[in-house]
């Protein structure tokens, strides 16, 4: 062989240029796809850039080398050296690019390869952030479930022992170091006669009646750390006394230093007059019962005494000396047998009639007969009666003695200062069923140190021949008879404050069926006299 | 102000200045080489990053073929454009126009070499054709979301 053609030397380069700009341009278009289907992702913005290089120096020199074989074939020899350094040109500068692209890829995966790791650590704190953040939810969750739960529980509890406070019929009430009241319910304001809006600084030296009360409470409360059932006096703010039991307990703060108190009373006056009411009639009742006995006893030989007083009166004239001595022992026999008689009222043995009454009408009745005597002693009286009384079953007679032997005493007990006002009122209170008759007057008063005697028999402050002390007795014993009370009230208590004087008071029972009691009454008397 | 001094006493005595360097003519083809040298070890340097990356699927694998191909296009074409020099235009007879080129004997070594080097696709095609295999397994693993 002396020769070699180069034809299969310009085929290879013709056809091998074309399928180059082929494969460039279908490595580009899947390069073109990974970035578009990761774009920032590094790798593939590399082998984009990368290809696109490739495809610009596969082009440059595959259509170079096509061009060359073109002009070549075609003789353009000329031509082609024309154009042959300027594809040369191309084909170096393009070449050098692709060189650097490749170089960048080293130091382009290493900051890729760092800023994966980075975001893998972002990603596992973003995990482990995202797990906290769960558990921090579901804990939140959970608390303010608690808080509901406790709040729910606070807010009941609150609640109960608010009402407890508010509702209470007892005086509760928080006290400072200062023994100043800081908070106290309604009924403790009630009880004392405050408002809640007015009383911003009271204190319990205000309203203990006795301050060696509050100085033994205090004492007892640094000392013991409480006060159990202590019978005190509280003032109201009108200045009546009320008696109390009074339970507390101090308050320490931190330092184990007082700081307050708490406590509870509740308001004795009601049970106390009670018990006292209660004593008062045990011992009215021994004592009708002994003066039942002696009355009894007496009224026997008494009854001897003033007959055989009577036989021998007309044996001697009544000018005669023995006939002026009989007639004295007749009269104070029978003096005495009055006496007895009303102890025996007093006693409730007496008789006593039973028929429907309007105590309006028996009041008038005794106006009748003493209105003339309190006019004469310059008595003012005053009437105030409610005009739909019901009637109540009982002894009028009996009834006008009680309420003479009040206005008695009323006028008594003005006349020494030269005349006063009487007030006599009559009222129905329906929902206790019972009908109340006030007789006030504007006298001295009884003094607290005799009050409780007043009903004793033959108690009397009047001078002797003046009375017999059993007046108000033998009223006692009538009213009892009849089912009622008597109260007795010196000096008046009344919501402006303190009047001079004495009120009594008395309650009688309105029968339910009025006139059926009386027709039973009247049947039993009858049936009692056949 | 001492620059602009001495700038101003060089400007009062001008002399020859030959401030632009003029290229010869071989400088275009050593720039050529340089950029053929260039880029081989541009390649060189990408097939030891792809191997030391984590990269380790199939179109990496076909991506490091073909920087192999690549390079040894790049050491055919760097060989081709030295012997382009060493061969005498002597060697050839085109009596029935360029297409019927012939290079004549007697055949020494470095015809041979040169006639070799014209079929430089031989090396440069496969190249680009594990490219284009590389980009779509890179691609493929991506859509089935396999690691790449």
């Amino acid at each position: 062989m002396t020769s070699l053609p180069m034809l299969p030397a310009i085929i290879v380069d013709m056809a091998g240029s074309f399928i180059i700009i082929v494969l460039s341009f279908l490595s580009l278009r899947y390069a073109w796809l990974l970035i578009r289907r990761q774009p920032e992702n590094f790798l593939w913005g590399f082998l984009f850039y990368f290809c696109l290089t490739l495809v610009c120096f596969s082009v440059s020199r595959a259509l170079g080398h096509l061009l060359k074989q073109l002009l070549l074939i075609f003789n353009y020899t000329e031509q082609w050296h024309i154009l042959a350094p300027y594809t040369g040109g191309f084909n170096t500068l393009l070449m050098i690019s692709l060189a650097a692209v490749s170089i960048y890829y080293h130091k382009g995966i290493e900051g890729y390869r760092a800023i994966q790791k980075k975001a893998g650590s972002l990603k596992i704190a973003n995990e482990q952030l995202e797990v906290s953040t769960d558990k921090l939810l579901k804990l939140n969750k959970n608390l303010e479930k608690i808080v509901e739960t406790r709040t729910k529980k606070l807010s009941t509890s609150e609640k109960k022992f608010r009402n407890f406070f508010t509702n209470s019929k007892d005086m509760v009430y928080f006290c400072d170091s200062t023994t100043r009241i800081g908070t106290m319910n309604p009924a403790g304001f009630e009880m004392l006669g405050y408002s809640m809006q007015q009383t911003p600084e009271l204190g319990l030296k205000d309203i203990f009646h006795n301050p060696e009360d509050l100085e033994k409470y205090t004492e007892a409360l640094t000392t013991e750390g409480f006060v159990e059932d202590m019978e005190v006096e509280f003032v109201r703010a009108e200045g009546t006394v009320i008696y109390v039991l009074l339970s507390a307990t101090a308050l320490f703060d931190e330092d184990r230093k007082f700081s307050g108190c708490e406590g509870i009373a509740k308001d004795l006056t009601r049970v106390r007059t009670m018990m006292k009411q209660l004593a008062s009639s045990e011992k009215m009742a021994s004592v009708g019962q002994m003066a039942a006995g002696v009355a009894h006893e007496i009224n026997t030989p008494l009854g001897v005494i003033l007959g055989y007083a009577q036989l021998m009166m007309d044996d001697f004239g009544p000018e005669s000396e023995e006939g002026k001595n009989l007639e004295v022992v007749e009269r104070q026999a029978r003096a005495c047998r009055k006496i007895v008689a009303d102890l025996l009222k007093f006693s409730r043995q007496s008789e006593s009639a039973r028929e429907n009454i309007l105590l309006n009408e028996v009041l008038e009745d005794v106006l009748a007969v003493t209105e003339h005597s309190l006019n004469l002693d310059h008595i003012q009286v005053w009437r105030d009666f409610d005009e739909d009384l019901p009637t109540i079953v009982g002894d009028p007679e009996k009834l006008c003695q009680v309420f003479v032997n009040f206005v008695n005493n009323a006028r008594h007990a003005m006349e020494e200062q030269g005349g006063g006002d009487l007030f006599l009122s009559c009222h129905y209170e329906k929902e206790r069923g019972q009908v109340a008759v006030t007789i006030r007057d504007t006298g001295h008063g009884i003094p607290r140190n005799v009050m409780p005697q007043i009903f004793d028999p033959f108690f009397t402050t009047k001078s002797v021949g003046k009375g017999t002390g059993l007046g108000l007795s033998v009223s006692y014993g009538i009213i009892k008879e009849h089912g009622g009370v008597i109260e007795v009230e010196s000096p008046v208590q009344t919501e402006d404050g303190e009047l001079k004087g004495t009120a009594l008071r008395v309650k009688l029972p309105v029968p339910l069926l009025e006139s059926a009691a009386v027709t039973n009454d009247n049947h039993r008397e009858k049936s009692k006299q056949s | 102000m001492f620059p602009f001094l001495l700038f101003g006493i060089l400007a009062m005595f001008p002399g020859s200045a030959w401030a632009v360097q003029s290229h010869g003519a071989p400088e275009g083809l050593y720039v050529h080489q340089f950029a053929h040298i260039f880029y081989t070890a541009a390649l060189c340097y990408l097939v030891w990053g792809i191997r030391h990356t984590v990269f380790k699927s199939k179109g990496w694998r076909y991506l490091q073929v073909f920087c192999i191909f690549m390079i040894l296009w790049n050491v055919v074409a760097f060989t081709g454009h030295s012997l382009d020099t060493l061969v005498d235009s002597a060697s050839f007879t085109n009596d029935a126009g360029y297409l019927s080129t012939r290079l004549e004997g007697p055949f020494t070594s470095l015809k041979i070499w040169y006639y070799f080097t014209k079929l430089d696709h031989l090396f440069s095609v496969p190249a680009l054709f594990f490219l284009y295999l590389g980009m779509k397994a890179l691609y493929r693993n991506t859509m089935e979301g396999k690691e790449v």
